[in-house]
Order: C-alpha cells, then sequence, then structure tokens
C-alpha cells in the first residue's frame, strides 16, 4: 500500500465499495472516480468512450465520475450516471465530517464478492453473507457505526428490484444514500422516506428496492428499525422462545410519492441473535421447482440456537446450498446476522 | 420457471379483458408480461383483470410488471425496459387517490398476496377471491 493522502473527501475503500458491482460486468461498462488531478480514486476501467460526470459536494467539484466501456454512451447509463454522481456527492459530504478511521472498521468478510466490513462492536457479534447471482443483481447491506453516535450501529439490508446494468446502478446509487439519510435523520423511518424521496423526485427510476434500516444502540441493546416492503427480521431469543417474526412492513422504495413508515422497536438482550435476509434466501429453489421457503430458514434458526452470528450464518448458507443442489442461482443471495453475547 | 398468459375478453358493464397468469412471474418473465399487456392496451383494451389463480410465485421483478401494467392502462409510456432509468411518475399513494380501477386482481394465491402486502403494492389494487367476481366489479 502506498500512503495516500486523498486529495478528495471520497475515501478510495468507500468508493471501491461502491462501485464493486461493475467490476463484474464483462468490460461492457467500467466506473472509475477520479480526483480533480484524474488520479483514479477507485472503481474499475474498461476499454472505450469516456463519459465523465462532476460530483459535488458542498457547492464545489470534489471528484469526477467517469464511466467507460461500450455502454458508457448508452441513454440510460447516462441517466444513471448522474444519479450515482448525486450519491457519491453525498457520500463526500457526509465523509468531510467523519474521521477516516471511522470509515475503515473492522475486518474483511472473505466470502463476499463486494467486500464489506462490519465494525467490531463489544459485546456483540455480527456477521454476513453476500453472494451474487451470476447477473449484476441487486443485493446489499451495511453495517456501520453512525456519525457522532458511535455507540449505535446503522444496520442496513435492501434489494433492488430488477437485474442487469440497470440494478447494478440502483444499488450504487442507493447505498451511499441510505447510509447518509441514516447518519443525518433522526431514525430509521425518517431516513428512509427521505431515500424514498431522493428516489422518486430526483431520480425518475422505474426500478424499485425494498429496504429494512435499524439503529442499533449497543450499549442497551436497544433496535429500532423500519421496513420500507422488505422480509421482516427474524428474532432467535437466546431464552429459548421460539422464533419470532419482528412484525414491521411498510411501502417499498421508489414507488410512492411518501411512504409513512413506522419504527418497531426490538430489545436484544444477551444471548438473542437478529437476522436479516434477502428473499433469495427463501426463494431458492431446487431442481424441481420447489422453494427453500420461510419453515426451512425457521429450522435452521432453531437447529443452531446458542451458537455465534458467524456460524448461523454459514449454517443458512450451507443449508440453502444444499437445497438448491446444482441449481443456478437465480438471486442474490444475502444473510446478516447481529448477535449479543454480552 | 415459464409463465404463460392466456387472454379472454368478456362482454361485462364495460368490455373486460382477462389476463390469467401461469407460472411464475420473476426476473426472467415480467418483462413479457409488460409487453402482452402494452399490446392489449394498443388493441384497445381498457379494464383488465389479472387472473392470479395459476400463479405460483411472485418474485420481487413480478412488482416491476404490475406497476408497469397500470402505467400501460393509464396511457402511459412506461420507460425503456432495459435501460430502466427513464423518466416516470411515481404513483399517488392510495391514501392521495385510491385505488387505480383499470387494473383489477382475481384470485391471488396467498404466496402472491404475502409479498404484494409486504411491499404495500396492494394498496394499488382491488383485489377479488376470484375471476367471476373481478369481472362483475369491473
Amino acid at each position: 500500500m502506498t500512503d495516500r493522502t486523498p486529495a478528495s473527501p471520497l475515501d478510495p475503500d468507500r468508493v471501491d465499495r461502491v462501485l464493486a458491482p461493475f467490476a463484474a460486468d464483462g468490460g461492457r461498462l467500467g466506473v472509475v472516480v477520479e480526483d480533480l488531478d484524474g488520479t483514479a480514486i477507485g472503481g474499475s476501467a474498461a476499454a472505450g468512450d469516456r463519459v465523465t460526470r462532476d460530483i459535488a459536494s458542498n457547492g464545489g467539484t470534489v471528484a469526477r465520475l467517469v464511466a467507460t466501456g461500450p455502454a458508457a454512451g448508452e441513454p440510460a447509463v447516462s441517466a444513471a450516471l448522474d444519479a450515482l454522481a448525486i450519491g457519491l456527492g453525498e457520500l463526500a459530504e457526509v465523509s468531510t465530517r467523519i474521521p477516516p478511521s471511522e470509515l475503515a472498521l473492522g475486518r474483511l468478510h472473505q466470502r463476499s464478492i463486494v467486500s464489506l466490513r462490519a465494525p467490531e462492536v463489544p459485546g456483540y457479534d455480527l456477521a454476513s453473507h453476500y453472494e451474487a447471482a451470476r447477473e449484476i443483481g441487486g443485493d446489499f447491506f451495511e453495517l456501520f457505526r453512525l456519525r457522532r453516535r458511535r455507540r449505535t450501529i446503522g444496520v442496513v439490508i435492501a434489494d433492488v428490484t430488477g437485474k442487469g446494468i440497470a440494478a447494478g446502478l440502483m444499488m450504487a446509487f442507493a447505498r451511499p444514500v441510505i447510509h447518509a439519510a441514516l447518519d443525518a435523520a433522526p431514525g430509521p423511518a425518517v431516513a428512509l422516506e427521505r431515500t424514498n424521496r431522493i428516489l422518486v423526485e430526483e431520480l425518475h427510476t422505474r426500478l424499485f428496492i425494498t429496504a429494512l434500516v435499524g439503529s442499533l444502540d449497543a450499549g442497551s441493546g436497544r433496535l429500532r428499525v423500519a421496513n420500507a416492503g422488505h422480509e421482516p427480521p427474524l428474532l432467535v431469543p437466546g431464552d429459548g422462545r421460539p422464533v419470532l417474526n419482528v412484525t414491521c412492513g411498510g411501502l417499498l422504495l421508489g414507488a410512492f410519492t411518501s411512504l409513512g413508515l413506522d419504527e418497531t422497536e426490538v430489545q436484544l438482550a444477551p444471548g438473542d441473535l437478529l437476522l436479516l435476509y434477502t428473499d433469495g434466501v427463501t426463494d431458492a429453489a431446487d431442481a424441481s421447482g420447489e422453494r427453500f421457503g420461510e419453515p426451512r430458514l425457521y429450522a435452521t434458526l432453531d437447529a443452531t440456537r446458542g451458537r455465534s452470528a458467524h456460524e448461523v450464518v454459514a449454517a443458512i448458507r450451507d443449508e440453502v446450498a444444499a437445497f438448491r443442489g446444482a441449481v443456478e442461482p437465480t438471486d442474490d443471495v444475502t444473510i446478516v446476522a447481529v448477535g449479543r453475547h454480552s | 420457471m415459464a409463465l404463460q398468459t392466456t387472454v379472454e375478453r368478456v362482454e361485462a358493464r364495460v368490455p373486460v379483458t382477462v389476463v390469467a397468469l401461469d407460472g411464475e412471474l420473476d426476473a426472467s418473465t415480467y418483462e413479457h408480461l409488460i409487453d402482452d399487456v402494452r399490446g392489449l392496451y394498443q388493441d384497445g383494451a381498457r379494464k383488465v383483470v389479472l387472473d392470479l389463480s395459476g400463479l405460483t410465485y411472485m418474485a420481487s421483478s413480478g412488482l416491476i410488471a404490475l406497476h408497469s401494467i397500470v402505467q400501460v392502462m393509464h396511457g402511459e409510456q412506461p420507460p425503456d425496459l432495459e435501460g430502466g432509468w427513464s423518466a416516470f411518475h411515481a404513483l399517488g399513494n392510495a391514501a392521495e387517490g385510491g385505488k387505480q380501477e383499470d387494473v383489477l386482481l382475481a384470485g391471488a394465491q396467498p404466496g402472491v398476496t404475502r409479498v404484494l402486502e409486504r411491499t404495500g403494492l396492494d394498496q394499488l389494487f382491488s383485489s377479488y377471491p376470484d375471476r367471476a367476481s373481478a369481472i362483475a366489479a369491473a
């Protein structure tokens, strides 16, 4: 590693994470962020035409978004680049107020295609698994410490409907927007409302996003969640009670002008585990077309009671893979577990 | 898994076009469904009943199809499917404008109903237990 002092407020690690979906696109579209001197901060380029957008933050241009490759000039990509530049600008604005050390906490999850990091939180065990389908998919998730509220952990899991470049770009856009909104908002419901407004009013997309967003106060174990059309989280109580579906729900992002979401509060006691997942888990199909379904997920959670979040995530991953057999996954699979051990 | 659509025109109080869906509505089939309904609209259909009794599974991409079908039946041209990023107008909330009445749902199985309820898209549609009651209400 060379010692880079970023000339822009965009952290190379974050940019790589945001742009990671495009690395899988087989050379049709490369997306790179460059600083104002033209030095690449992150992303990966493809051969071909160059299309650029300014990334503005706090009223000035802080970096440039550069798309390359045969797809770079397509009208759909053009609109998406506008959106991505907005998203990166939001991220830059947040980044200027957070010390870089807080942006890259924790350890790398090796199995992930999109490299994802979870913060180390004393008393908790945070684990995740992300597995992309062959096409660019739309799942994403994040676990991060909230700005100025270091004891509060932001939890995000989301699924962009649809497939291909458009879904990948939407995900790359929505991820920093949700992150920034959760950092800035008083709670998850407001964060989702703000994200939806940006999607509907500024972005004009026809893709939807289901998103489950929470803020966990690490000290008390109090978790506030708001749910925009996503699978509700499952709580595995440490005291042996049955697996609980945390009832919460509401309109998905991108389809309605306002959401009016409620927040649900969950108390995580030592020994409890909260599971978040995308429909790639329950909709995984075997050769006969049968779905993995919720009963198998509940059974797996029951069978792994008392184990660490990493072990629970690994068990679900393995159960889904064994169920699917040789059938190629058609949807991303994302599993996130938040275990409280003390 | 494939999706089969069967179209039937029925003379009720108004002419109704019934589109029966059999199979699975997912990322591999939803675009065809939108194209089918666009064709029906161009042929003059103005009231559509989607008979979901044979629909065994609906993925989240099926939601795009249902949303786009409402737009098509409103006479709007849904954006380019391949790109998916062109301008579109979000439909108003049910609380603001009420359910639209151009597209009715009939006979949805519990799994499909769950997806609609979870995501709030059930707020856009009047749903009926079966095809006959939907046609009678159209």
